[in-house]
């Protein structure tokens, strides 16, 4: 009997202290959303450099930001959204990204390069991006007469009030300000206090006709139909819309973006200069530009319907995702949307501050 | 060894290794929080260095009450702590009276069924706290009950209802029925038997269950996150905005620190309550 | 043993309450559709893609055993720590024992990250995982055992020790037994509050180290699917099992000492 148990001792020690031999070949370590890679991508990268992508996941950068604000370590690759990648850069905890090491980097539409916080992409390679918009259950939006390339659905009472309680907005303090400031006629990123007030009031005048703040749940309440309006993301939309087809159910989900101007998110591509291969940039690198490949890149928004900055995909991409404007904005649309930026610490205090008051009234 | 002697090391054997243990692992990592209260939030997210740096010297550095003041000065912290202490009571009372008969039935059953009675409490909680959680957004949504207050209470209830089962069995199973059998021969009807002998008896077990209920449902964020409306903040949601909204770790620690302060005090009130009812009873 | 039909009906409306929502989720891991709404056919397709992806199941495996390890060292510190305030009244490890209940969850992860990375240089992994789920079961365990040493006899203890009992004797013969329905109950506490914690696991985690909370939070955003159903089905069993196997072994563990 007791043999056996020194066996398993040193077993859990090891399994504990995490200290397992490493096998043979090298180890990519990728901090990234959940489902934000496909399967078939993974394993044709596996096979073309002999090495293991290992996954965690966030669900919201802000998770991710705090985790490494702590001191976490490990990570030679994350997939922030702009404002984070911004964050990540004035901290100083990116490598530079290097170019000669990127032969598909000119795949990249230029339209999507060049961003205000990371000028050049010294640290940043554009992944995918999503738009924050509106999606709806398109039968009942058009019995009830609401606008749906409005923000104006989401904050008039007059038409709030046809759709009580069946409204959701995002549980996020940044892009329900931004949806107000944008219906406002002002900047997405606008922190001059006057104004943020008047999205506040504008807030909380519409606030009584939702049905809550909602970050998670919302894909499914569209697909069921217990929820008629949602502010969310549009790789989210996609997939409520996918799923009520698949589901047969007797609607449509439909998403646009407000003509008034929306938020753009690009997730980018960086390199974390705590990762584990950080004295072996060419395996970051090499995944970089395998996802940049045209075919790639099309398996991601083949899947969850994400807008791709990469030109070399188009010919593999879905036509029918392709066709979609609310995914693939025309250059006309493209000018309306803003990318959110970082904020400093007084602006981050009087924005948590409003947010507060927004939720408890 | 004197018996004095072995007594003595007996204390230490027992109250050392808990002691120490929370000291390195609960003590010590708190103050880094306490200390961050104080502290300034980082430019761009985690904390503001403590001492100044000569090369940036408009950059804010070092300690300051601040995060104190905004949390006193400002009407609308307190009228979260109250709104969190009331859903925390109404749910300790609800699972307090859901608890109570289901403990008492397990203590008076054959003590061969105990066991298996006290694990079907518990074996729901084995399946994953969102998943669980999601039903209830399942059974709640075509009622018409999904996103309100109603929805946190019972979602409330339902994750924390193991935690007052359980001290409740604990206690009541130790209650010897020669005292119900006097109290009966003395004349005593059920419900006096219930009032007089059993629910003074079973304090200490509600206090606990009380403790084990109240305390974390103050913290919980998910519930009013996944279940409420558009008016159901509560300390945990505030608190974990500050996290993971705001980057404000200050603050957030500030906040923390009040709640904990705030809940330590009322523990320190009930321990009091219990000692006084214990000492009349007994 | 008073046992009447009003206390029997309070009692299984109390079960239906806790297992109400249990059917849904077992009933949705067998449903032909992705959306858990309504039951379209009976299927085991998410069984059997569940068999087939490995994250979920490494994650699963994960929670399992941190759970079996840190519920192990929090009933026995807990346990400790509940017959120490018992036995000795002292004034500061009950504070020191309620404070870890009473911390918000994203202050306890936050602070024990930094103190990992920062003070001991630690590589997070399930050690640190181990150690953070321990802290704050330990109260759990604690405050339980204390409820149900309160108001007992304390002859019992004070005979043994004139008959001559050692400490550990008396603890063995007369404590224990006394308090082990207490300790099971803080055992099974510590047990699920560990499988099913996500905030302060997500911080203290290491790299390429995952457990099924930290998983399935992570599906949220994307919904989940029944696939999340079915492992929490099977979880449910293998604890199901787990418990029934450790209860065939024990009672001879405890005759042998009794």
């Amino acid at each position: 009997m007791k043999a056996p148990h020194g066996g398993v001792v040193a077993l859990l020690l090891v399994w504990l202290l995490g200290t397992v031999p490493a096998l043979a070949g090298d180890r990519l370590y990728l901090y990234n959303w959940n489902n934000y890679i496909s399967e078939e991508t993974i394993k044709r990268f596996e096979a073309f450099c002999g090495c293991d992508l290992v996954q965690d996941y966030y669900s919201d950068n802000e998770e991710m930001l705090a985790k490494f604000a702590a001191g976490a370590k490990g990570y030679d690759l994350v997939v922030p959204t702009g404002n984070a990648v911004d964050a990540l850069i004035k901290q100083g905890a990116l490598l530079p990204i290097r170019k000669d090491l990127l032969p598909h980097f000119a795949n990249l539409n230029p339209a999507y390069l060049d961003t205000e916080f990371d000028p050049g992409n010294r640290y940043s390679v554009p992944y995918a991006y999503s738009i924050t918009l509106l999606g709806y259950n398109e039968p009942k939006m058009r019995e009830l007469g609401i606008p749906t390339d409005s923000w104006a659905a989401l904050f008039e009472p007059q038409y709030l009030a046809r759709i009580k309680g069946k409204v959701t907005v995002l549980d996020s303090q940044r892009e329900l300000m931004a949806a107000a400031l944008k219906y406002l006629g002002y900047s997405a990123n606008a922190t001059d206090e006057a104004k943020l007030r008047q999205a506040k009031e504008l807030i909380l005048r519409a606030k009584p006709y939702w049905a809550a703040f909602n970050a998670s749940s919302y894909i499914k309440e569209l697909t069921l139909g217990n929820i008629w309006l949602a502010h969310g993301y549009s790789n989210d939309m996609f997939q409520a819309q996918q799923d009520a087809k698949r589901a047969q159910r007797p609607f449509t989900i439909g998403y646009s973006t407000p003509k008034e101007g929306a938020v753009l998110a690009i997730d980018s591509m960086v390199l974390h200069k705590d990762g584990k291969n950080r004295d072996h940039p060419a395996l970051a690198h090499r995944f970089i530009d395998f996802m940049l490949e045209g075919r790639n890149s099309a398996d991601l928004t083949n899947l969850i319907g994400s807008g791709n900055p990469n030109r070399a995909a188009a010919p593999y991409i879905d036509p029918e995702i392709a066709a979609n404007k609310a995914i693939f904005p025309d250059a006309e649309r493209l000018k309306r949307l803003e990318m959110l930026r970082d904020l400093n610490v007084r602006q981050r205090r009087l924005l948590n501050r409003l947010w507060t008051e927004i939720k408890l009234r | 060894m004197s018996k004095a002697k072995g007594e003595g090391l007996t204390r230490w054997w027992v109250i050392a290794p808990p002691t120490l243990f929370l000291l390195l692992f609960f003590a010590l990592p708190s103050l880094i929080m306490v200390l961050a209260s104080f502290q300034y939030p980082g430019e761009y997210g985690g904390l503001a260095p403590l001492f100044k740096d000569p090369a940036r010297p408009d950059a804010l550095a070092g300690l300051t009450l601040e995060t104190y003041r905004f949390f006193f000065s400002d009407i609308i912290y307190v009228e979260i702590f109250v709104r969190s202490f009331g859903v925390a009571l109404a749910t300790t009372l609800v699972c307090l009276v859901a608890a109570y008969p289901l403990a008492l039935l397990i203590a008076r059953s054959p003590k061969k069924h105990r066991d298996l009675m006290v694990l079907l409490v518990v074996l729901p909680f084995a399946s994953n706290f969102l998943i669980r959680v999601y039903s209830w957004m399942i059974i709640l949504g075509p009622l018409d009950l999904l996103f309100s207050s109603f929805a946190v209470v019972v979602g409330m209830v339902y994750v924390h209802l193991p935690f007052m089962v359980l001290p409740l069995y604990t206690n009541l199973e130790k209650h010897d029925p020669v005292l119900l059998d006097a109290a009966q021969d003395l004349g005593a009807n059920a419900w006096q038997r219930f009032w007089r002998v059993t629910f003074p008896l079973s304090l200490p077990g509600i206090f606990s269950g009380a403790a084990l209920v109240f305390i974390p449902v103050l913290g919980m964020f998910a519930i009013p996150e996944l279940l409420g409306g558009t008016r159901d903040i509560l300390i945990g949601n505030l608190i974990k905005e500050q996290f993971l909204g705001s980057r404000d770790w200050p603050f957030g620690g500030t906040l923390s620190i009040m709640l904990t302060v705030t809940v330590l005090a009322f523990a320190a009130l009930a321990a009091g309550l219990a000692r006084g009812g214990a000492a009349r009873s007994g | 043993m008073r046992r009447g039909p009003l206390l029997w009906a309070a009692a299984l409306l109390a079960y239906a309450f806790l297992y109400i929502p249990l059917i849904v989720v077992v009933v949705f891991s067998f449903n032909d559709s992705k959306l858990s709404a309504a039951w379209v056919g009976f299927t085991t397709q998410w069984y059997v893609a569940l068999l087939h992806n490995e994250a979920m199941l490494g994650a699963a495996f994960n929670s399992l055993v941190i759970a079996l390890l840190s519920s192990a060292f929090a009933t026995l510190l807990g346990t400790m720590a509940g017959i120490a305030m018992h036995r000795y009244k002292l004034r500061f490890l009950p504070f020191l024992v309620i404070t870890p209940v009473a911390m918000p969850e994203i202050l306890l992860g936050v602070s024990l990250l930094l103190f990992f990375i920062q003070v001991l240089h630690l590589t997070l992994g399930m050690l640190s995982i181990v150690i953070a789920h321990t802290t704050f079961c330990v109260g759990f365990v604690a405050i339980v055992v204390r409820a149900r040493l309160a108001g007992m006899d304390e002859s019992l203890f004070e005979a043994a020790r004139d008959l001559g009992a050692t400490p550990w004797q008396t603890f063995r013969l007369v404590t224990f037994p006394l308090i082990l329905p207490a300790v099971i109950a803080g055992a099974l506490m510590s047990f699920t509050l560990s499988l099913d914690d996500f905030v302060i696991t997500f911080f203290t985690a290491g790299v390429g180290v995952s457990t099924l909370p930290l998983q399935i939070y992570s599906m949220v955003k994307i919904a989940v699917t029944p696939e999340v159903n079915a492992v929490s089905t099977l979880l449910m069993l293998m604890t199901l099992s787990l418990i029934i196997a450790a209860s065939r072994f024990s009672p001879h563990l405890f005759k042998a000492k009794a």
